[in-house]
This record gives structure tokens, sequence and C-alpha cells, in this order.
């Protein structure tokens, strides 16, 4: 379960995230969504306590980001939206060391695992390439590989569909269900509204670091007044397209 | 190419470089005027009192006495400016090779219209402003004063020509350097093996060859009498010669200093010199770009097989340090920095022979000297060994700390106890730490056969010192890391044009542990030459305690550090 009350985070004079208030259940996914720059990231890395809030805190099953944040850690898998990953290991290599600092015991069950992981989205054959050959879809997936290792009962994924091939991203989406259904506690920030409506429980919409809407796709549409899309909600939230200048440039265009 | 392209990636390189004082977005930390301007001012306020302490000093004892001297060292002169192009040499022999490896990050950069050789040229300006601008800083106050209380009426004319000239030396020493760098990567691309040891012999000869270079032209008399056939190889090459590059640098920037004559060769090799740096610099570029597009620099194949074979691993239990066992925390912190080093063979190279660049002019100082320096053959030892365990310890626990960059996420996120993961990097250096002193201290004792009892106290000693050194650069790292230096190209990894870690905290990493290293060896093994090797190996015991005491201190403080690190300062 993730609890975030009042959390803030200011940069210098620049607010990231002002205030923002929500709960992720545990057998739920829900999708934090909102334009560029609004504090997704930003929120993510402080609930992983990778950031420090300003004001306000958030507790991950039950344990204080401020005070407990490693007991908090300790609960928690992260995909971040750029993989961050030793370009000089192979795969196989770096979910080893990755399962090392997390602390699991080495030996054939942690080896099976890992294999069943690797195996299960597509890049057991690349598992003795360096990461520098590595597609971007393939870096997520082995980000992926070394979030879940350890069995987190929350996950936290940022962008994390982006760039991977429909097969994996089909992967991904059974996986989520399957780890919700065991009652996994799963926050995901998406930009492709689709998946979203398709994968989430609840869906949270920021925008310049505050909450804008909250709720299921239904209670969304009922707070539209209508029966909207989520995309046409999500525009009608944060802004739309500039149709006048869009317009003036296509005229422009020879 | 155009002169226009390259002075826009000019600009916006320089801008990048005084951004952390120039920056003004809503989400940068502001820093204080005084902050910001810390470096102009420290220079303004160096060569205002350089040039008012010569222009005090000077006329006290009279320009005169200083023009002799001056008039009759102009070959002085020319050996000084000489070792300074050496400096630029054996300082960029990997620089060009690593950037052309690390343009994945200036993809930003590849993908706009400008060529690829207009690009590296660039790069390889900015590292010759780098490499030249500590002696402009440095040298062109001292021309300023000197001019000032010159009697020579052409006097002033010196500082241009200073500055003009050291240019042209920078330019021939980083493209002489990168030219090599890139020759070893042609000779080994393709070979993931062969790099990690090509890299290894490639810098260590390169290396070799430039200090031998430096006694051609600096050339005592013992160093001929050891080594006659090099000299006359040398003589006939032209190197001790007054035609080298630092021969007409001096030649015109004193000459005009001091009223000399300027005889019209020098001016036509200066012209000639520049000529060459010139060509030299396109030539680099061009290389680099060929280097680019040919992926001499891109990771070899393992796989040498077209068939499919199916993947199956080995039970993992990688041995950090082979017969020493750690905590799980430890020894995949040891493993890691060791594997990610060895694979980037030039990097790996770098860390390994880059102390040798300096300490091998020292050494051949005393074979130079004959039987006469020999009596100081422990210090040699003390000379040899510290500076390669400290600057080893520095390599793999301050520098590879701070290129953790975006994995000290991982890091935090896990349950780990960040001093555990820093002793590994501490540990990770010991194994080379060992091997070197041995190597140094059994030279030594061949050179001095009666300190043969104190190799096995000096092996003790120097990784003593290794492992002290490592927590306090590492400690050191976590106070002034760029831990986003891997997105600079020139703070990356081999690169080190500009270190990754900054102002004070790298003084403190280097000057601190090289300190306590010369002093603790010098007063073991001094205790050893006075009183006897049993109180040496008794004084021992207590200076290995307090140092590994120092190791641990500084691991535990630099581990409460990274843990406390926020995000932003490296994602």
């Amino acid at each position: 379960m993730i609890e975030a009350i009042g959390l803030k985070k200011m940069f210098s004079e620049f607010t990231a995230v002002d205030n923002l208030s929500f709960q992720v259940n545990p057998g739920e996914i829900y999708g934090l969504l909102g334009p560029n720059g609004s504090g997704k990231s930003t929120t993510m890395r402080m609930l992983l306590g990778l950031l420090k809030p300003t004001e306000g805190t958030a507790k991950v099953m039950g344990f204080d980001i401020r005070d407990e944040i490693v007991d908090a850690k300790r609960m928690m898998g992260y995909v971040p939206e750029e993989p961050v990953l030793p370009e000089r290991l192979t795969g196989w290599e770096y979910a080893n060391y990755v399962s090392d600092i997390w602390r699991i015991p080495r030996g054939p069950e942690r080896e099976e695992e890992l294999d069943e992981l690797l195996t299960l989205l597509d890049i057991k054959d690349a598992s003795d390439d360096l990461i520098e050959t590595y597609s971007k879809g393939m870096s997520r997936k082995i980000s992926l590989v070394a979030a879940l290792i350890h069995q987190p009962k929350v996950l936290i994924l940022d962008e994390l569909q982006a760039g991977i091939d429909p097969r994996g991203a089909a992967t991904i989406k059974e996986i989520l269900n399957g780890l919700r259904a065991k009652g996994a506690t799963i926050l995901m920030s998406t930009h492709i509204l689709e998946i979203a409506e398709q994968l989430c429980d609840r869906i949270g919409i920021i925008n310049e670091g505050k909450m804008v809407a909250e709720g299921s796709m239904d209670e969304l549409r009922l707070q539209a007044k209508g029966e909207k899309s989520l995309e046409e909600i999500f525009l009608s939230l944060t802004g739309g397209p500039d149709m006048q200048k869009i317009a003036e440039y296509l005229g422009d265009v020879k | 190419m155009t002169l226009n392209d390259l002075w826009v990636l000019l600009r916006q390189d320089l801008a990048q470089s005084f951004r952390i004082s120039g920056a003004k977005g809503k989400r940068t930390e502001q820093r204080n005027v005084l902050r910001r301007l810390l470096y102009p001012i420290i220079a303004i306020t160096f060569a205002i009192l350089i040039i008012w302490g010569i222009a005090w000093v000077v006329p006290r004892f009279g320009w005169d006495i200083l023009d002799t001297i001056l008039t009759e060292n102009i070959g002085l002169g020319s050996t000084l400016f000489n070792v300074l192009l050496l400096f630029s040499f054996i300082g960029s022999i990997m620089v060009s090779a690593t950037t052309v490896g690390n343009s994945s990050r200036m993809e930003y950069l590849m993908t706009m219209p400008i060529s690829l050789r207009t690009l590296f040229l660039e790069k390889t300006i900015i590292v010759i402003l780098y490499s030249s601008a500590f002696f402009l800083v440095i040298g062109t106050p001292i021309f300023i004063g000197l001019s000032i209380v010159s009697n020579a009426p052409l006097a002033f004319l010196s500082v241009p020509i200073f500055l003009v000239m050291m240019v042209v030396l920078s330019t021939l020493g980083v493209s002489i350097g990168g030219l090599i760098g890139l020759l070893f990567s042609r000779i080994l691309a393709g070979r993931r093996r062969l790099k990690q040891i090509g890299w290894f012999i490639g810098t260590s000869l390169a290396v070799l060859g430039s200090a031998l270079y430096y006694y051609f032209i600096f050339l005592s008399d013992g160093f001929a009498e050891i080594f006659p056939f090099l000299f006359e190889i040398a003589a006939a090459l032209g190197f001790t010669s007054g035609i080298s590059p630092g021969a007409a640098t001096s030649a015109l920037s004193l000459g005009f200093l001091v009223g000399e004559p300027i005889i019209i060769n020098d001016i036509l090799l200066a012209v000639i010199y520049s000529g060459v740096a010139i060509l030299l610099v396109n030539l680099n570029a061009y290389v680099s770009e060929t280097a680019h597009y040919s992926g001499w620099l891109t990771s070899g194949s393992k796989r040498t097989t077209k068939d499919k074979a199916p993947i199956s691993h080995d039970p993992w239990n990688p041995q950090a340090i082979p017969g020493i066992s750690f905590n799980t925390a430890t020894s995949v912190s040891i493993w890691y920095n060791i594997t990610n080093i060895r694979r980037e063979g030039r990097v790996f190279a770098q860390y390994l022979v880059g102390p040798l660049r300096f300490i091998v002019i020292l050494l051949f100082g005393f074979f130079a000297g004959g039987d006469l320096l020999m009596g100081f053959t422990p210090f040699i030892v003390i000379a040899i060994t510290v500076p390669f365990v400290v600057s080893y310890a520095v390599s793999f626990a301050g520098y590879e700390l701070v290129y953790e960059g975006r994995n000290l996420m991982n890091l935090q996120l896990a349950p780990l106890s960040m001093y555990d993961y820093v002793m590994g990097k501490v540990y990770s250096s010991a194994p080379f730490a060992l091997v070197v002193s041995t190597v140094t201290s059994i030279i030594v004792a061949i050179m001095a056969p009666s300190l043969v009892i104190y190799v096995p106290l000096v092996i003790t000693s120097a990784i003593f010192i290794n492992l002290a050194a490592g927590g306090i650069a590492a400690n050191a790292a976590a106070i002034g890391g760029d831990f986003k230096a891997e997105r600079i190209i020139t703070r990356q990894r081999g690169a080190q044009v500009q270190m990754p870690i900054r102002g004070w905290s790298m003084l403190r990493a280097q000057l601190i542990p090289n300190m306590l290293g010369f002093i603790g060896l010098s007063t073991v093994l001094g205790l050893g030459l006075f009183l006897g090797p049993l109180f040496a190996y008794i004084a021992l015991v207590p200076f290995c305690l307090i140092y590994l005491s120092l190791s641990r201190h500084y691991a535990r403080s630099a581990g409460t550090k990274l843990t406390l690190k926020e995000a932003s300062d490296y994602l």
C-alpha cells in the first residue's frame, strides 16, 4: 500500500510537486498521468526515498518515507524512465549484481528464478551480451528483471512500456495483471493513455505538481460529465493542443 | 566544415563548462556571487600578485642581472617548453580515442547538420584549451611582469608570442597523443580480449617512449653514458639540437624579452610548428571521424560462431579477491568495480599505467645520476611505490565511486550498507597495489641487495597506504564528486581532461594520501635503516592499524554521505 500525504517538493523557488495526496491499495494498479514536467517522476522519486519531500510525507506498506525509508525501500521495486544500467556488464551479470546488492542468497534457486524472468521477457538469448549492445526495449526489460528479482510488494514503474515491442508489452501486461491478482501494489506512470485505460484500476492526473482529477475510469468520466475517452478527459484537464497555432504552422509549410 | 559550425560548437561547450556558475533555471540551485566567481577571482589575484611581485622585486637587484641569466639560459628555456609539450602529450594519449569511444553520448550533436570531423575537431580544441590553460594562467603574468621591468624595446611582444606558442605546443602534444591513441584503437579494433592487454602495452610503450624523449632533450651526461647509442640516434634525429618546438618558443619569447636579435630561422621554425600543429589537429579530427565510422572502438563480439548455442551459466559465485572472503555487498562491489574497469581497456590502462608517466621520469633521474644517487635507493622505493598505490586508490575508490553516477539510485534503493559497498571500492585496488609494490620493491632490491629484507615491509605498507588512500578518496568523492560526470565528454572515464572530483575535494583525495604515504613509509623505513630491520617491522604493526582505521573511518563517512545524497545530484 502507498499513501501519499500532502507531498511537496521544491527545487529552489520552483515547486515541482504541490501538496499531493493519493492512495494506492494492495491488489491495485494506479496510473499517475500528467504532461511532461508535471511532477510524476519527482513524486515517484520521493516515494522511493531518492528525493526528500520539502513538506508532507508518504507511507509505503506502513513505513514512513521520512523516518523508515530503509524498511520502505525493502518493499519496493522500481523501473525508472531512463534505465540505470552499467553498460560494461552482460545482462546475466547485471541481474546477479542487482541480486547481490538486494542480498538474495546466491545459489541454484536464485539462478533458476533469474533464468525464468530472462526467458519470460525474451532476453535470455542476449543475457551474455554486454548491456551497451542492448536496444532501448531490451534495456527496459532487463531493468524490469532487476526490479522483480526480490519479489517486491510495491512496484513503481515510470514509463515502462515506452520502446517495448508488442510481444514484450503484452508479456509485461500479463505479469502486472498477475502481480495485481497476487496482491501487489503497483504505481505506474505512462503517456500511453490506452495502456492506462486498460491496465489501471484507478488513475490520478497531475498538472503542474497538483492533482487535478482522481478515480476509476467511470469516476473520471462522471467528473468530466459525459462519455469521454481518457484522452479527452486528460486534454480537457491539462490543456489540449493549440489548434490555431497548428493551423498557422501548417499554413506556412510549403 | 565551416568556422561558423566550429564556433557554434565551441561556444556551446564553453558555456556548458561554465554553466555550473551561470545557470539560472528555476530548478537550479543558485550559488552566491563569491562562489560563482571564485576561480576567476583566484586567477586574477594570482596574476596581479605575480606581476606586482616581479615589478617590485626585479628593480631591487637590477634588471641587468636577470637579463644576463635569461640570455645565458635560453637553452634551458627550450627544455622547459619541451617538457610542457611532453606533459600535453602524455596526458592526451587516450583523449581522442575516449572521445570517439564515448561518441554515443554526443548523439544529440551528431544528429545536427555539422560534419563529424568538425565535431571531433572541436572536442580536441577543448582539450587543447584545458591542457594549456594551467600554463597560460601561470606563464602569462610572469611574461607581463618581466616585460614591464625589461629594458628591451619590444619586450611586450614576448607576451602574445608566449600565448600563441603555448597553444601551439599544447596542440602538438594533444594531437600527437590523440593520434597515437587512435592508432592503438585501429590495431586492436574488434579484438575484445586483446584490447585489454593491447591498451595496457601500448600505453606503457608510449609513456616509456615519451620519457626517453624527455631525456633526449634534457640530456644529462650520466644518461648519455648509460644509453650512448640512444643519444646518438636522438642527436641524429635532431631532438637534441635547437630545432625542437621548445627551442623556437624559447628563442622567440625570451629573445624579445631580453632584446636578443631574433634570427629568421627561429621565426621560420615557429611558423612551421604552427602549421604542423594545425595540420595535426585536423588530421586528428579526420582520423577520429574515420575511427567512428569504422567502429574501431566498439566492443568486439564475443561470439565466434553463427550457430545459435543455448545459453548456460556457471553457478554465480564470483571471487572478488581469490582466497579472501567478504560479505556479499563488499564482494559484489569489488567484483563489479574490477570487471567494469577491466572491460574498458583504455580506462584500465589509464588507471594502471597512468602514474608511470611521471614516475618513469623520476626514476630515470636516478639512473642518470649513476652511483651517486643510488645511495638514495630507499627513497626511490618510496617515491615510486607511494604515488602508484595512491593513484590506484584514487582511481578505483574515488573516481569510480563518482562514475557510479545513476547506478547510485540502485544502491540507495537496495537494503544495502553503503559502507560495505564503499569498502568494496576501496579493496578493489588492493590486488593491483600488491602487484605494483611487489614489482617496485623487487626492482629496488636488485639495485640495492641490502634492502631485500625490507621487501615484505614495503609491500605490506603499500597495501595499507592504498587502503587508507582509498577511504580518503572515496570520502572526497562523496563530498565533491560530480556524479553527473559521465554526461560531460571531458569528465568521462578515461578522458580525465577535467577530473570527476571537483576543487578542494580533488586536492584532498590526492594530497592527503600522498603525504600520509610518504610520511608513513619514510618513518617505517627510516627506523629500519637507522635502528635495524626489527624496529621497522615492530613499527609496521601500529602503522597498519592506523592506516586501516583511517580507511574505515573515511569509508564510513563516504557511505553516510552517499546514503543521504539527493537523486537530483546524480540523475
